[in-house]
């Protein structure tokens, strides 16, 4: 196949199927309850007891605190990551906290926290 | 022998059929409620990882090329290109393309080659799309030595490659839960196929065929999608990124940190770099066999069932619950 038309159909059938899914709804990032966190970290790690999660008020992101220390449970897309909270840097963002995770697949997360979350999730995560 | 034989680039001609194929899906989908979900920057993710692929391809296909081309040079024998010697070189090619994919996944060094393929939490017919840059890096291409030192032309060899490839991206599917029994039992189908994308501990390291599944059963690696045991897709420690570029190197970065870490012995080293995938030299991270083990600790009326037969019941437990 000519390498032009390759390219014009790789570039337009990519952009074109973006299209439709963002113009269907597609894009919508998925939108967490304490069941479901609960139910999505012990889908990313089974062998945890779960002491308790706190959500996020735009339902984005769970910190969710387990027997052998914290974690992050964040929106990825319509699915979800989640990170113990072992190697990271906590900054302050304008819409909240970004989390660092000093790891090449899951490089940052950022938590959106009203003011009030923020020092209760920082009280959290950074007990005295 | 240097004859000149042409075979096309069948999964570039491919390209107008995958990108229709994944319209009707979505149409399908959209209309149907049912078959499977798209998510618009997993689909973009995969899509550029595909055309990557063909890219990576073009810049470094040659490596692999000239390879082949040297042993036809030093091979005797020349089988042609009539059609049952086509025939008998896909069929050969598809057990070639099991162990490649085996390794795949039991070689960690493979493995940061075909990770990007699983790294989406989705399964649909763009997750097809995911394919690596990086192959040439990980230099399977010598499991094809074989067959064009036994005298299947190379360019044939890569045209079979191809049509194999076209042939597992329709199985990358939610939409079609079985085909009919035969199909089922000979070839590779999107039911055996979700469960090779599975996560959960009952599917890891399982059904590795192209396109006939009759390779799994032979070896020993089949395990039949589960009504009760619904596929979850994606890897054990899901990446928490849609660039491209990380989803490409991910695992070739992670190899690099694992092995230069300060004090370890040199076997240790390569261990990281060539053991199964979730090696670590201190025991924090779980390999497949422990995750299964794991698993039916906390789920043992799962013993011996497809997936765990490993952890078969003992002849106790099995009168007991007779």
């Amino acid at each position: 196949m000519p390498l032009e038309i390759l390219l014009v159909l790789v570039v337009g059938g990519i952009g074109g199927i973006a299209l439709l899914l963002h113009l269907s709804g597609r894009s919508q990032q998925v939108a967490l309850t304490p069941d479901s966190a609960r139910e999505q970290w012990e889908r990313h790690f089974p062998d945890d007891d779960i002491i308790d999660v706190t959500i996020s008020h735009d339902g984005h992101a769970a910190l969710v605190r387990t027997g052998t220390g914290n974690g992050l449970l964040w929106s990825f897309g319509a699915d979800t990551v989640a990170r113990h909270l072992l190697d990271y840097d906590l900054l302050d963002h304008p819409e909240g906290f970004e989390i660092l995770f000093h790891e090449f697949s899951a490089p940052r997360a950022l938590i959106h926290l009203d003011e009030f979350e923020r020092r209760h999730w920082r009280d959290l995560m950074e007990p005295a | 022998m240097t004859d000149h034989v042409t075979f096309p680039d069948a999964v570039q001609w491919a390209v107008p059929f995958f990108i229709a194929a994944i319209l009707v899906e979505f149409l399908w989908i959209a209309i149907k409620g049912r078959g499977g979900r798209y998510e618009t920057r997993d689909a973009i993710t995969s899509l550029i990882m595909g055309a990557g692929n063909i890219a990576s391809g073009f810049l470094l296909g040659f490596i692999a090329y000239a390879f082949f081309m040297w042993l036809w040079q030093i091979t005797p024998l020349n089988l042609g290109t009539s059609i049952p010697v086509i025939v008998l070189c896909f069929v050969l090619d598809d057990l070639r393309y099991y162990w490649v994919h085996r390794f795949g996944h039991r070689v960690r060094w493979v493995w940061a080659s075909h990770v990007n393929h699983h790294s989406s939490q989705h399964y649909n017919l763009t997750t097809a799309l995911r394919q690596t840059w990086t192959y040439t890096f990980t230099f399977m291409m010598v499991v094809r030595a074989p067959l064009i030192l036994l005298g299947f032309h190379p360019a044939m060899v890569l045209f079979v490659g191809g049509l194999n490839l076209i042939y597992q991206f329709w199985i990358h599917t939610e939409a079609i839960t079985k085909m009919p029994r035969w199909f089922e039992a000979v070839m590779n189908t999107p039911s055996h196929h979700r469960a090779h994308h599975g996560r959960n501990a009952r599917y890891l390291d399982c059904n590795y065929a192209g396109v006939f599944i009759i390779w799994d059963k032979l070896f020993g690696t089949f395990v039949p999608e589960q009504e009760d045991d619904r596929v979850d897709y994606g890897l054990v420690h899901n990446i928490g990124t849609f660039n491209p570029l990380r989803v490409a190197f991910h695992e070739w970065v992670g190899i690099w940190h694992d092995a230069t870490q300060k004090g370890l012995s040199l076997r240790q080293r390569l261990a990281y770099c060539f053991a199964p995938p979730g090696y670590s030299h201190d025991g924090s991270r779980d390999n497949s066999n422990q995750i299964k083990a794991k698993h039916v600790a906390r789920h043992p009326e799962d013993r011996g069932t497809p997936g765990f037969e490993r952890f078969a019941k003992s002849e106790a437990e099995s009168r007991s619950s007779a």
